[in-house]
């Protein structure tokens, strides 16, 4: 099943992104869920598979939690995914090309989403008017309009990602000099292991008395 | 008062919707109560100040706040029945610190990162036994991640929900005093020993093959391959993933152009 259509990619996409805070948290806003998902769609699972890895280790401890807006390693997935399968054959060094333009998105991304943030406040404050005056109907449809906008925003996102993107990744790569494409097929074997030290670091609670500022 | 419980657990679903940098999940939490307002409160009157007395700021893990959502219903079914109750808003603010500390640490720090070093350690391995060919076996990985992740927290969320109806702050009380530091400490133990062995995999694949010696051009001991990754979990503690993600990159490029 390869889907090519930028808009229903960019449904798809939505609706993994408002797996993040939106609605649910079942996690499918994971790289190693959205990238595969996303190879899947675009004719390449495995791609998407190392790509999921690789960003999963990666930005393993990348939750929002409290106030912090962390990097939406969604869209770096997802996007990465996106270009590396659908422009070229031979994946591995467009992917970590891909990875690496991604990054830059998803913090693009992460300002967005603050002010989206920013405007709930409005629509939160409207909802709270609406239960003063009696109209608690309105608790109902605040929830159903953030989500709504929500969705808009990560839809309009995406489907700028995709074109706009997809035509500098597409650019860029094809300037690219010979040593640098190698230097991407090597960073395809060793960004896992960049992956496994950050998942070490995650596990392993010992802090070592020289690395305590 | 059993369906509105279930609509109850659907909603909690949305918690975040209306997340907002005032008073975070505030309107999250009561689009969940509203059923069950609707429910004890018949007087409009009356439900219009149960819904103004939660209006406030309220911030907790968006599993755990099942529970909270469960006590403060408790706590209102019995003010609607006429009881003196002191302050609902005391018993929020007090159980969303310490709820959301255990959730944060249980589902984000321990079981999340578990379960996906799992479908890592699980994609090297199938690229290792089916030679590199990924294709078709690979499908379950992703699929695998979601059902192990929400097998878990799923029915946890839902237990949360009824279970905090027969709770009181005591007995929460009691509950956060129980070790469960043991079986969190025991998870990271196992993931550990899934990333030793998913390093060994992974450089008897990519690091010493015959035909492939990707990343090393010569051989190299086992214990210099953990030692690299060993400083590279030492500097992701003080640099960002993301400037470690392309320094790694720049490096591979400057190897490659001095053909190293």
């Amino acid at each position: 099943m390869i889907i090519e259509n930028v808009f229903i990619l960019a449904v798809i996409a939505a609706l993994c992104g408002m797996d993040v805070t939106a609605f649910g948290q079942f996690m499918i806003c994971r790289p190693i869920f959205c990238a595969p998902l996303f190879g899947y769609i675009c004719g390449d699972v495995s791609t998407g598979l190392w790509i999921g890895m690789i960003a999963e280790m990666l930005w393993i401890n990348a939750v929002p939690l409290g106030v912090s807006v962390p990097i939406d390693i969604t869209s770096v997935s997802i996007l990465s995914t996106f270009w590396a399968c659908k422009f070229f054959s031979d994946t591995q060094p467009p992917a970590i090309w891909g990875l690496a333009l991604a990054v830059p998105f998803a913090y693009l991304y992460k300002e967005i989403d603050i002010l989206g943030r920013n405007f709930n406040i409005k629509l939160m404050r409207w909802v709270e008017n609406g239960i003063n005056s009696g109209k608690e109907y309105r608790i109902d449809l605040g929830v159903f309009i953030s989500l709504f906008l929500f969705f808009a925003r990560i839809w309009i996102f995406y489907v700028l990602a995709f074109v706009v993107g997809g035509w500098l990744f597409q650019g860029i790569y094809l300037q690219f000099p010979v040593f640098v494409i190698s230097g991407f097929k090597k960073a395809w074997y060793w960004l896992p292991l960049l992956g496994f030290g950050a998942v070490l670091y995650n596990f392993r609670n010992i802090k070592l008395p020289f690395v305590r500022k | 008062m059993f369906k509105t419980r279930h609509v109850m657990f659907i909603k909690a679903f949305f918690l975040q919707s209306l997340w907002n940098f005032e008073r975070l999940q505030n309107a999250g939490f009561l689009f969940v109560l509203k059923p069950f307002f609707k429910r004890i409160y018949k007087d409009a009157q009356e439900r219009k100040k149960a819904f103004l007395r939660h209006s406030g700021f309220f911030n907790t893990h968006p599993y755990m706040a099942n529970i909270i959502i469960a006590m403060v219903s408790n706590v209102e079914h019995k003010r609607a029945a006429g009881q003196e109750i002191s302050d609902v808003n005391a018993l929020k603010s007090s159980l969303a610190g310490p709820l959301a500390a255990i959730g944060d640490s249980f589902f984000w720090g321990t079981v999340r990162p578990s379960v996906s070093f799992v479908c890592v350690f699980l994609v090297i391995l199938f690229d290792k036994v089916l030679n590199h060919n990924l294709l078709g076996y690979s499908v379950f990985i992703p699929l695998f991640f979601l059902f192990a992740y929400n097998i878990i927290h799923v029915p946890l969320r839902y237990w949360f929900l009824f279970v905090g109806f027969k709770l009181d702050r005591e007995s929460l009380a009691m509950i956060s005093k129980l070790e469960f530091k043991f079986l969190w400490e025991a998870l990271r133990y196992g993931g550990l020993l899934v990333i030793i062995a998913a390093l060994f995999f992974y450089f008897k694949e990519f690091g010493f093959s015959p035909s492939s010696s990707i990343l090393f051009g010569i051989a190299v001991p086992d214990a210099v391959v953990f030692a690299i990754v060993f400083v590279l979990s030492i500097l992701l503690g003080r640099l960002s993933a993301t400037l470690m993600f392309y320094l790694v990159i720049l490096a591979c490029m400057i190897t490659s152009y001095l053909g190293i």
